[in-house]
């Protein structure tokens, strides 16, 4: 198979939102010995952009976007363990998740389908995700990023507790925090000490690659 | 008939199927497959549709949804499924009424059908929206029991105890719960309308060890109150949930089930969330042993319940459960716009409308998506109930007609809507009164909705 079909057939998975037809696509790249971090920027890339933007302009709907994210997901987890060391495959790595006590996820689902649609690597750490586990993850991942998710005024104070846990640790400056969340603002964001606050995903995303380009 | 010990042996025993696979390849598949099957169509040009075959054919579609992918539980991991007998029987026993409140205002729950005469229940207050304190807490009760129609509150959420940020599941959070019902019952009392019941007791209680902290009766929570306990959408379910459920089964209070589909999420578009809607009434009294239902569609984007495919969906929603069967749903709305604006108030008219001329109550509502602290007055939910009165009884064309005049008048705004002032600068609460600004408004809307054909009065205050 030539090289472009193969890309083709990446492209194809991710916009078919086919995880198995993904899978079978990143073996073809490992068989024909293509470049995988071509494969990844020139196949998969573009397509989650593209069901990314379908996503904006609701053409398309939460369950394609966040299984066009499992396909690429699959598709990732074959081709980045080859991608030799030192070679930049995605902007950063985001850790993010719903934090303690709260189990609303629609919002941080659709930030987290568009981190990886803006080629962030992410790990999505669910609902109801306690303070340590946000920064143990973020340690353990190497990831840059977190991000925290919060839609109760109940539970705006966990934000907070990730951020004290951070400096009380004197790993603040490690890592870029970025929260958001229906009742979360932009001062309270100022007040509890983030580094940004995202109204909704597409800002989310300008955030992350800012904080990217700033270090 | 499916009880709650049941439903703890499928949860325990259903089929062990991941969280993303149930909502994404099992839930999300099915809905779209039966959009399909049954040729559901969303026409922008009839928010209001017409067209009783859509109705049932709908209401078949969710009952296979049910049956076939059943509701879901986080805590083991496991679907829990209903076979169709199951659900069937459900819907026969389910109880056709319900009376809730004490003395005077003591009433009874029954169901509507469409085009119906009699007005819609109509549950006002927050919905459960966060108010920074007690005095907004206060001032926001007091003015709703107040409102003529109210046959029962819906309070806003406690945020602070003691100065500090209420925590989930913390002692901060059982002492807000008790304070929620007592305070409740003070506003009450206060003007004069005793027996009044709560239908979302207790929206301070997040977690269930909040609710049953709250439970004795020395906080004056009473059997003839309404338990509201929320799903996950779409049709999940956890054991804190459960307990809820089977603390207020214990009490012997009625638990109205809450749901949110968001057009948009899981259900995809407003023909899918449209059957979500419908088929979350079914899970709700199987799984929560639920007597009543609180749905509250909305878009994903706006966070509320007025535009076009919202319309459509709330009252094609309306019309399957009115049409099929006798069951006591509640349709909860959410506008974009703030108090004190134009656009709220119409926006809540053209919900409430959809939802009443359908078959369905109302409680109404969420001001500004509902979601922050104090945005929110006692004004728009009068108006709610001035607009559920005055149109029941309304014709399906008609309401068409009305609606979709009322739509154009904010539909550009949805994207960027006026967010209007705070409680207290819209609203005296000593003078039990909203700001001069805010009467000129119900002066304009009264207009409006005179030149529209429907008499409101707008308050006493316009
Ligand atoms: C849908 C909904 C639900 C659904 C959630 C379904 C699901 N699977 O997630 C269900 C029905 C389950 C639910 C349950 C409950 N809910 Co609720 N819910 C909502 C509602 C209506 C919309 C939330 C939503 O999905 N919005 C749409 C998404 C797209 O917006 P978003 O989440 O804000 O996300 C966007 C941005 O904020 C941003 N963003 C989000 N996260 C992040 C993170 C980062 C890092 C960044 C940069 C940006 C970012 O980008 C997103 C995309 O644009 C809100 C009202 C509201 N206006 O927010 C209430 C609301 C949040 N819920 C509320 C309540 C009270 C509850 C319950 C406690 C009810 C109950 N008594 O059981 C339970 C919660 C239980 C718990 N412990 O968590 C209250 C909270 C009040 C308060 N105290 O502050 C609200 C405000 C409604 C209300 N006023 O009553 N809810």
């Amino acid at each position: 198979m030539s090289a472009e079909k193969i890309l083709e057939q990446l492209r194809g998975a991710v916009l078919k939102y086919d995880s198995d037809a993904a899978v079978s696509a990143a073996k073809a790249v490992i068989h024909a010995k293509m470049d995988p971090l071509q494969a990844i920027e020139k196949g998969l890339v573009p397509a989650i952009h593209d069901v990314g933007e379908k996503f904006e302009k609701m053409e398309i709907y939460l369950p394609e976007l966040m299984l066009a994210g499992d396909a690429m997901k699959s598709a990732l987890a074959l081709l980045l363990p080859l991608v030799p060391k030192g070679e930049k495959t995605s902007k950063a790595t985001v850790v993010i998740g719903t934090v303690q006590g709260d189990v609303h996820e629609i919002g941080k689902n659709i930030v987290s389908s568009m981190l990886m649609a803006g080629g962030f690597e992410v790990i999505d750490l669910g609902v109801n995700v306690k303070t340590s586990t946000f920064v143990d993850e973020a340690k353990a991942r190497g990831a840059k990023i977190i991000g925290a998710s919060a839609l109760m005024s109940s539970t705006i104070g966990s934000q907070k507790d990730i951020i004290d846990y951070l400096s009380a640790s004197g790993d603040r400056r490690r890592f870029t925090v970025l929260v958001g969340g229906g009742p979360t603002t932009q001062e309270w964001s100022d007040e509890i000490g983030a580094d940004g606050w995202g109204k909704n995903a597409v800002h989310a995303v300008k955030l992350a690659s800012k904080a990217v380009k700033g270090r | 008939m499916v009880q709650i010990l049941d439903v703890m042996q499928k949860a325990l025993e259903g089929k062990p199927m991941s969280e993303t696979d149930y909502q994404l390849r099992s839930f999300a598949a099915k809905v779209n497959e039966k959009v399909k099957e049954y040729d559901i169509h969303f026409d922008r040009n009839t928010p209001i549709p017409d067209d009783p075959t859509l109705a049932d054919d709908a209401f078949q579609a969710a009952f296979d949804l049910v049956v076939e992918v059943g509701a879901y539980c986080t805590n083991t991991n496991r679907v829990i499924s209903y076979t169709e007998s199951e659900v069937k029987e459900a819907l026969r026993f389910a109880p056709s009424e319900i009376e809730f409140g004490e003395g005077k205002d003591r009433r009874k729950l029954r169901p509507r059908s469409v085009g119906d005469k009699n007005p819609p229940w109509c549950l006002l207050g927050a919905g459960g929206g966060a108010c920074s304190s007690e005095q907004s807490f206060l001032a926001l009760v007091e003015g709703y029991a107040e409102i003529p129609e109210a046959n029962a509150i819906t309070t806003p959420a406690l945020t602070r105890v003691g100065g500090m940020r209420i925590r989930p599941a913390s002692p901060l959070e059982v002492l807000g719960a008790q304070r929620n019902a007592v305070l409740f019952r003070e506003a009450c009392n206060r003007v004069g309308r005793q027996g009044m019941p709560v239908m979302n007791a207790l929206s301070t209680a997040e977690s269930d060890i909040a609710l049953a902290g709250a439970m004795h009766p020395k906080y004056g929570l009473r059997q003839s109150d309404g338990y509201m306990i929320c799903c996950m959408d779409p049709m999940k379910v956890d054991f804190a949930r459960l307990n809820k459920a089977t603390v207020a089964l214990g009490l012997g209070g009625p638990i109205g089930m809450c749901f949110g589909p968001m057009m948009g999420g899981y259900a995809g578009g407003p023909e899918g969330t449209a059957i979500s809607n419908i088929a979350h009434h079914m899970m709700g009294i199987l799984t929560y042993q639920a007597s009543w239902f609180l749905p509250f569609p909305l878009h994903l984007r706006y966070v509320s319940s007025s535009c076009r495919e919202l319309l459509w969906l709330i009252s094609l929603s309306g019309q399957a459960i009115s049409r099929n069967t006798h069951l006591l749903s509640v349709n909860l709305n959410y506008t974009s716009a703030g108090p004190s604006t134009l656009m709220c108030l119409l926006e809540t008219s053209a919900s409430v409308t959809a939802a009443v001329t359908s078959g369905l109550h109302i409680e109404s509502l969420g001001v500004a998506s509902n979601k922050e602290e104090d945005r929110t007055t006692p004004v728009e939910p009068r108006i709610s109930a001035e607009v559920g009165h005055a149109v029941a009884g309304m014709s399906l064309a008609d309401a068409n007609e009305l609606v979709t005049r009322l739509v154009k008048g904010y539909e550009d705004k949805l994207q960027a809507p006026p967010l209007g002032k705070m409680l207290f600068e819209a609203w005296d609460a000593d003078r039990r009164r909203p700001s001069k600004d805010y009467i000129a408004v119900l002066k304009e809307y009264r207009k409006k909705m005179k030149s529209l054909g429907i008499g409101v009065r707008g308050g006493p205050w316009a």
